[in-house]
């Protein structure tokens, strides 16, 4: 019977087309959520990679920004050797951090940092990993250069466009003041921008990072360290790393544990998740709808043949185990249909809605966003057993009822019916 | 299987005792079949007569377990109908008759040989036992030349006769046949007729037909009206 009801497959090639297409469409917008939450994900994991084992050190009491009132306050530049000598310290990482006013009340970040560190955002997310849009990131090659990357929203405001990075310049004015940033006595400095970034928010993308020896000459900084970074060489040491460092520093320095510093990351990851977890739930509602509707109208329109086979001596079990496998081949081959189409179109659909589900909240000159993302269509183990258990559950549920409504009936009563 | 009674030296296939059978259609009660009382003996070819609405495709489907019945006892081969579970009907169709319909009832996406597996398939037999088998009896009923041929591409008498071909797959001592002939022309219908009279030598057919001539090639001809047997 299970041979059967898989060449039943094949009765009508118009509608087996037209089924694979009703249940492939659902199945590929399953699958484009599936990824959009994946991705989302993925984001968040290395995010938290970044984070989870790193601390974050300032001058006691300070921001640590070089021209921010009150704020002005760094570590000693001998620290950072201390700190290496540590055990289980991976890596420390020392940043320079500057302001400068924008428009209105508004300023960018100037961050100096080595190129082959990690370039940590600001405010939010300060595992950093913004994705170069246009042009290059910094490289060994820059240090000591005057040559900066800029995050889209300090493009905007400097009316630097794609088409000129690599050859479009960016002044800081270091006597500009502003209620927050004092005037520095250093001449006006002149960057290369060789790159413009995107990091997923607004504040993040309203800085510059220039290589830390730049930063030092532009503003007369020899010594010294606004934020420094200490990673551990496990999450599971971060905190013996977070003694050692109170002990050795005493009351110099801050010490931010920074394990929520992927907290706003994860409540947005959760809010995109939901969101996904709901289309993929709209999903297989609908394959199942079309897979109900169609076997029902498929076993209406062989109840006959229910009949025929009943009176020829098939068990119901054997009827519905046919019918059963016809239901799920179909539902495979929707699937399957489904997931061509994600490998063709996927990537590219699940940009567009996600740039879509986010972009009216972002300003204007934000719709690159969903760039930022890697959306490409994948397929993992996790993708492969929605795949499957969608289908088995489309199949059984669409099909089952509609089967039962003529399996009870006595042969003849199955080959009247209408 | 169990074995036939034997009555009076006559060796009885089937007996009907008050056997009703009523359905509503809307708000009436229709009855199909009132009171039938019939014995039927092994072997031979016994037809059904009567005019539209008689009642005699509803015996046929009472005898055959295909229909349910609303009042009596049928017996058949030694089993009582009225008593079996669905399980043991289904194994009655599937071991005691074989059915051939007026509209030949042919799954589309098969092919002869394999409609004629069909019901070897639900016996369990295996399946190069069910392959030579249907072969012989598509050979029996001249269709040898039309193994690989799906439904649509045979001639209605050629369909009929992989229909009776199909109704022998597990030899049963009984084969129902309603109204074998009612899509087919005389000279066709004659032909299935013959076919059905000489299986009638070995085991018990019954026809339902409204054709009187096909019907006098029976050994016997039961007339019915109104759901009523009618001498």
């Amino acid at each position: 019977m299970l041979f059967i009801g898989a060449r039943n497959l094949w009765r009508s090639k118009l509608r087996l087309v037209l089924v694979a297409g009703l249940i492939g469409v659902p199945f590929f917008l399953l699958l484009v959520m599936q990824s959009i939450g994946d991705a989302v994900q993925r984001q968040t994991e290395i995010l938290k990679q970044n984070v989870n084992n790193t601390l974050q050190l300032r001058a006691r009491g300070s921001m640590g920004h070089v021209n921010m009132v009150g704020n002005e306050d760094i570590l000693p530049q001998d620290a950072l050797a201390k700190i290496k000598a540590i055990a289980h310290v991976a890596r420390a990482e020392p940043y320079l951090l500057a302001m400068t006013p924008t428009e209105g009340h508004n300023f960018a970040m100037i961050v100096g940092v080595d190129p082959q560190d990690t370039r940590r955002l600001e405010s939010h997310g300060e595992a950093g990993n913004p994705k170069i849009l246009f042009g290059r990131d910094l490289t060994d090659e820059d240090r000591g250069k005057r040559v900066a990357i800029i995050g889209q929203g300090v493009a905007k405001w400097a009316g630097i466009k794609p088409e000129d990075v690599g050859r479009a310049t960016l002044t800081l004015d270091l006597k500009r003041t502003h209620p927050v940033i004092f005037a520095l006595d250093r001449p006006p400095v002149t960057l290369t921008v060789a790159g413009i970034y995107a990091s997923g928010y607004v504040f993040g993308d309203m800085q510059l990072f220039m290589p830390i020896n730049t930063f030092r000459e532009v503003y007369g900084i020899a010594e010294g360290i606004s934020w420094l970074y200490v990673r551990a060489d496990s999450a599971a040491n971060l905190p013996a790393v977070e003694r050692q460092l109170r002990t050795m520093l005493g009351d110099i320095a801050d010490i931010i544990s920074p394990t929520t510093v992927a907290e706003f990351q994860t409540t947005a990851t959760a809010a995109v998740q939901r969101l996904a977890a709901g289309g993929i739930g709209l999903a297989a509602a609908l394959m199942v709808v079309v897979v109900f509707f169609v076997m029902l109208l498929v076993v209406r329109e062989r109840a006959w043949e229910i009949g025929t086979f009943k009176a020829l001596g098939a068990s119901d079990s054997g009827i519905v185990a046919s019918f059963l496998t016809e239901a799920v081949l179909l539902c495979a081959i929707g699937a399957l249909t489904g997931a061509l189409l994600f490998g063709l179109w996927g990537g590219a659909l699940a940009q567009l809605i996600f740039g879509l589900g986010i972009t009216p909240f972002l300003p204007a000159h934000y719709t690159t966003l969903a760039a930022t993302l890697a959306l490409a269509p994948r397929f993992g183990s996790a993708t492969l057993t929605v795949l499957i258990v969608a289908s088995l559950f489309a199949a059984l549920a669409g099909s089952a009822w509609s089967i039962r409504q003529i399996i009870r009936l006595s042969p003849m009563e199955a080959i009247r019916h209408e | 299987m169990n074995e036939p009674t034997v009555t009076n030296e006559r060796v009885e296939l089937a007996q009907l005792r008050g056997v009703s059978k009523f359905y509503r259609k809307g708000d009436e009660t229709i009855k199909a079949l009132d009171g039938i009382d019939m014995t039927v003996a092994e072997k031979g070819m016994v037809a059904i007569v009567g005019p539209s609405g008689s009642g005699k495709s509803s015996l046929l489907h009472i005898l055959g377990a295909m229909d349910r019945l609303t009042a009596g006892e049928v017996i058949v081969a030694g089993q009582s109908l009225g008593t079996l579970p669905e399980a043991g009907l289904t194994d009655f169709r599937r071991k005691t008759v074989g059915i051939v319909f007026q509209s030949f009832n042919l799954i589309p996406n098969l092919d002869a040989l394999e409609n004629v597996m069909l019901p070897m398939e639900f016996n369990g037999i295996a399946r190069e036992a069910r392959r030579q088998r249907a072969q012989q009896l598509l050979s029996r009923v001249g269709l040898a030349a039309r193994l690989k041929h799906k439904p649509r591409e045979l001639s209605g008498g050629e369909q009929q006769r992989v229909a009776i071909a199909r109704a022998l797959a597990n030899d049963p001592p009984l084969i129902l046949a309603d109204e074998p002939t009612g899509n087919l022309d005389s000279k066709t219908s004659q032909m299935i007729y013959e076919l059905l009279k000489e299986i009638a030598r070995e085991r018990t057919v019954i026809v339902v037909t409204h054709a009187e001539a096909l019907a006098e090639l029976s050994n016997r001809i039961v007339h019915i009206k109104d759901g009523k047997l009618v001498a």
